[in-house]
């Protein structure tokens, strides 16, 4: 019982008192005061992947001193759509601007009062700044709120290895690579044509990957119909993409691989497949994975089928938001001209506002790591061709969590394709009926 | 118990003390009853109201709809498959791992030198926290690059597709619960094992009894209720199975593409916070597994009562 | 059990005075041959590998990761792999690790003052329901709370708690094994005369707590404290549902560093891991011991 080991007991004691009082304060990111110095407000937006709106804003806030955007990269979508969801239910936790993902937004659109209505903080006066399909896309089926403005579209190619295809004996040159196939009968023959010539590469890195390309070029639809009812076991062009994308592994034109996975990324490093169906941010995916090695060895043909579209997403500002006028301005800015280009050549996402495609820093824009390919041509042109899809509630999920497994699993091969589908439309329907 | 009760009062002070002495124990028990109801008991058992409701995130609670969630559960094919996942990879992981503990516990339980270095050295894998060893063991059993494969590949088996098969799965993620577990289990047992007198393992020998019968005849018959004492401990642990699998499969809750190592707990993780967000049909999930678990314990428990009274110690 | 039962008792008592030299005769059984050694050295290896490993790969760039065969000895990128952690505004590994230290702390302190206070009073005072109050305790020790995650959910909720370090501090201010463990103890290390001169002194009963019982049971508190800590350090599941990315602890920071989408750093991910590691390594090198024999010692009182 010496006076020190009474004192310390004391100073626990306070601690735990004083720990208990701080904990609701204490260390966190996120800075709730409105207003730091010089009366800048600080909006934070929150993102997931990389669609280069982390670097967007940076320039953002180096031209504005009255509003400073705080990006927040929340990881993966798979992460960042259940907390989202539980944001906006529970009215707490989300940021002043959060991204959408296009598979998940007709779920928001179904529920929108989770978020504020852009047509009233001044959204009206923007329509023509977008692509229509897009700004169509961010509303509710009445047309009277205006819940996300579109940043990015995923316009389609077709990335290649040139350095595969020389060892097939292939053209590498890449108007020649675009004229080897206008559809994808043809990309698939020419696929059996490489495998023929034993290269240790396989065609293509996953069945999976053709489904969404192959869809969207084709039907308008996919698992819903415009009303939002399930049809992913009626709608023909999802089987038949279904049928495809197996049958390509069938003929072991498939590197069986599961996109995002760990062996996804070291089959970059190791050129293990050929082609891969590439949505404009997908250059920089293939960057980030592929390294500097590698760098000029992938080249951008044009998509078969020739347009179509993977992938894109929304801003939205929820209602929670207590900076919404601001959070307006920096969303303007964002999904503007400017923000679109900044984002695009940060990341190789592809802008939805008109003025942006106009640009020549859009138009004219080149690849450095993609061999020089004129990505801003070749995914201009497969915008422009572009036929809106409408992607019901459920969307994202029936894909990631139900189709897409049971696809993979008959891709492995253990399960058969008739077997994975019956298991697919059967959970896809419970899924779907919630 | 003891005699702490005495009056010693004098005048005033006498009356204040007296009060003291009764109610202080329940101030100082207060606490714990307090947190513990409100935040570890009332959920519990709340679980079982929301259980029999009608109760989404979005939606917020519909209204009471009886056993309708437990009859969906009964004819949810993954529920089961969960379940089957779960009380497999208990048992692969279980049982292996007990009786490894045991060897090592027997080799520890010698006089030896740099004693205390060896026993923290198996320690090290229970301190270690499981989401920074599921990574770990997330890349050794990486398909194409992962260490687990490049050393089949040494002595000439083909590399195996961790995430696909179930025995495959199984094998890693038991890998990582045995890694985690034996050290401390072999430590527990160690404990026990030193509590028996030596002096009986001497007569055994004197009796020409080798030392694995000995082990068999005299070491494992009297810590047997501390060998049930960690299956009960385990069970709770292997029942909720979460982070390993989860961890495994690069932090998706699906567990392989046709769910061959979802368990139970990613499975309501999955339904109540990733899909759906249905409360109701999640904790009716919690709910029987809750009871299998207590039924499970309590069944162990039972066996450690009947063999403790039956053993000498 | 048959083997000692059958024993003629006069045998045992026969050995017993020469106890040191026979002990000494089939000694060989209880010295740890060279083959134990060897085979325990061995499970110490394979324990400490993954961890081991982890920071090998912590010093090495990514380029090695693929490699095969893959790398076991250091490179010298640590620094730079570090600069590259902390520099990763996504996952917050620096508020991960503060938030961490606060929250384990908090807990711990909070655990060890409940669990003395209300062991004390299992121990040695007197009062009606004690025995069913500790009945109850011990019945809860077994109860796995994990599965009443969703209403304590509804409730963080309910409260405006859900995203804040209370949500991952406040349930877990009490534990019933640390009660139990201290009533335990305080049964044998604290006699009865002592707390009844200090009442004949006129102490008051938080007096004689704080005075005579807290310091008496510092040896258990102490690993009660470290068990604790660890186990706090290392909780996931929870902190991952209700924390936000803004305010992670640790675990919740990997997490965010291993599957953040298009994050191929592995590198800096192994970093992070060895990092979240440190903390943890250090408690158990400065008080392993006291950790080990609270294992042992804890196992054999319950």
């Amino acid at each position: 019982m010496s006076v020190t080991s009474r004192r310390l007991r004391t100073y626990a004691a306070a601690a735990l008192v004083a720990g208990l009082a701080l904990s609701s304060t204490a260390c966190s990111k996120s800075d709730d005061s409105d207003s730091g110095e010089g009366g800048t407000v600080t909006v934070t937006l929150q993102y997931f992947g990389t669609p280069g709106l982390k670097e967007a804003a940076e320039k953002f806030n180096s031209t504005h001193t009255d509003i400073k955007i705080d990006a927040q990269n929340m990881g993966e979508l798979k992460d960042f759509d259940p907390k989202l969801t539980q944001w906006i239910a529970t009215g707490q936790g989300a940021g002043d601007i959060v991204m959408l993902e296009e598979g998940n937004l007709q779920k928001f659109l179904l529920e929108p009062k989770g978020f504020a209505n852009l047509f009233d903080l001044g959204g009206k006066d923007l329509k023509d700044t977008f692509l229509p399909y897009k700004w169509e896309g961010g509303q509710t089926a009445d047309k009277k709120k205006l819940v996300g403005l579109g940043t990015d579209i995923g316009g389609l190619a077709m990335c290649y290895r040139k350095d595969l295809f020389q060892k097939a004996g292939f053209p590498t040159e890449r108007d020649k690579v675009s004229a080897l196939w206008s559809d994808w009968a043809q990309w698939a023959a020419k696929g059996e044509e490489f495998k023929a010539k034993n290269t240790g590469a396989a065609w293509i890195d996953s069945a999976t990957s053709v489904m969404q390309p192959y869809i969207m070029q084709k039907s308008d639809t996919w698992f819903y119909s415009k009303d939002n009812k399930f049809i992913g076991d009626s709608n023909p062009i999802v089987k038949q993409a279904w049928d495809f994308g197996l049958g390509l592994s069938d003929k072991g034109l498939t590197a069986k691989l599961v996109r995002w996975n760990p062996d996804w990324d070291a089959a970059f490093k190791k050129a293990s497949f050929a082609t891969l169906p590439c949505p404009a941010w997908m250059t920089g995916v293939i960057s980030g994975r592929a390294g500097a090695e590698a760098k000029g060895q992938w080249d951008v043909a044009t998509i078969p089928g020739g347009s179509g579209n993977w992938g894109g997403s929304y801003l939205a500002i929820p209602e929670q938001s207590k900076k919404k006028k601001q959070a307006f301005e920096a969303l303007k800015w964002i999904t503007g001209k400017e923000g679109g280009l900044e984002a695009y050549k940060a990341a190789g996402a592809m802008p939805s506002n008109v003025a942006a495609l106009d640009d020549p820093a859009f138009k004219d824009s080149k690849n450095e790591y993609m061999n020089n390919a004129p990505t801003g041509q070749i995914f201009g042109a497969s915008a422009k061709a572009l036929k809106p899809i409408h992607l019901g509630p459920q969307h994202q999920n029936l894909w990631e969590k139900v189709f897409e497994p049971q696809m993979q699993a008959a891709e492995s091969g253990k399960s058969t394709s008739a077997a994975a589908w019956a298991k697919a439309v059967e959970d896809g329907k419970k899924l779907a009926a919630g | 118990m003891t005699t702490a009760g005495i009056s010693t009062g004098r005048g005033s002070k006498f009356k204040l003390t007296k009060l003291d002495m009764k109610y202080s124990p329940y101030l100082y028990i207060a606490p714990f009853f307090i947190l513990f109801g409100a935040f570890g008991l009332f959920p519990l058992i709340y679980t079982g109201y929301v259980s029999t409701r009608k109760w989404t995130l979005v939606g917020g609670d519909k209204g009471f709809v009886g056993l309708d969630n437990y009859t969906e559960l009964f004819g949810d094919e993954k529920f089961w498959n969960a379940m089957f996942v779960t009380f497999g990879l208990f048992l692969v992981g279980t049982i292996p791992q007990l009786l490894l503990a045991l060897l090592l516990a027997s080799w520890l339980n010698k006089k030896m030198k740099f004693r205390t270095a060896l026993r923290m050295g198996i320690l090290l894998p229970n301190i270690t926290s499981v989401a920074a060893v599921g990574i770990v063991f997330g890349f050794i059993f990486a398909d194409r690059f992962g260490l687990a494969n490049w050393g089949l590949d040494l002595i000439g088996i083909d590399p195996v597709s961790w995430r696909q098969h179930r025995w495959s799965s199984w094998l890693a993620i038991s890998t990582m619960v045995n890694w985690r577990w034996i050290g401390y289990n072999a430590l527990i047992y160690l404990a026990a094992m030193q509590a028996i007198p030596k002096d009986l393992y001497e007569s055994a020998s004197i009796d020409g009894a080798s030392p694995t019968r000995q082990f068999w005849r005299i070491t494992v018959p009297l810590i047997q209720p501390t060998i049930l004492f960690t299956v009960i401990i385990s069970t709770i642990g292997g029942m909720q199975l979460f982070t390993e699998p989860l961890m495994f499969n690069y932090g998706q809750l699906n567990g392989g593409s046709l769910g061959e190592f979802q368990t139970i707990s990613m499975y309501i993780y999955q339904q109540t916070f990733e899909l759906g967000t249905r409360y109701g049909y999640g904790a009716a999930m919690s709910w029987t597994l809750f009871i299998l678990i207590m039924l499970f314990a309590g069944i162990n428990f039972a066996m450690v009562r009947r063999s403790v009274k039956g053993s000498t110690t | 059990m048959t083997a000692v039962t059958t024993r003629p008792p006069s045998h045992r008592q026969a050995v017993a005075p020469s106890g040191k030299k026979r002990r000494s005769a089939s000694g060989r059984l209880w010295e740890a041959s060279p083959l134990t050694y060897v085979c325990l050295i061995g499970a110490v290896v394979l324990s400490a590998f993954p961890i081991v490993w982890s920071f090998i790969i912590s010093t090495r760039s990514n380029e090695d990761v693929y490699k095969i065969p893959p790398p076991f000895l250091p490179g010298g990128n640590f620094i730079a792999n570090v600069t590259r952690l902390l520099e990763n505004e996504e996952a917050g590994f620096l508020i991960g690790l503060t938030n961490s230290i606060f929250v384990s702390t908090v807990v711990t302190l909070s655990v060890v003052f409940f669990s003395t206070l209300a062991g004390f009073a299992f121990a040695k005072l007197r009062f009606r329901g004690a025995n069913a109050a500790l009945l109850f305790i011990i019945v809860t020790m077994m109860v796995p709370t994990q599965l009443g995650i969703i209403p304590l959910y509804i409730l963080m909720q309910k409260l405006g708690w859900l995203y804040t370090l209370q949500a991952v501090i406040v349930p877990f201010l009490v534990k019933g094994f640390g009660v139990f463990m201290m009533r335990q103890y305080a049964m044998s290390a604290i006699s009865d005369e002592l707390i009844e001169a200090a009442r004949v002194d006129g102490c008051s009963t938080f007096r004689i707590y704080w005075n005579i019982v807290l310091p008496a049971l510092r040896p258990a508190a102490a690993v009660l404290g470290l068990l604790t800590f660890m186990e706090t350090w290392n909780e996931f599941l929870w902190p991952y549902l209700v924390l936000n990315d803004d305010t992670p602890t640790v675990q919740v920071s990997l997490k965010l560093l291993a599957t953040g989408y298009y994050t191929t750093d592995y590198v800096m991910i192994f970093t992070g891991t060895a990092m979240a590691l440190v903390p943890l390594l250090l408690v158990f090198v400065v008080f392993g011991r006291q950790i080990i024999g609270g294992i042992m010692e804890g196992s054999v009182k319950a």
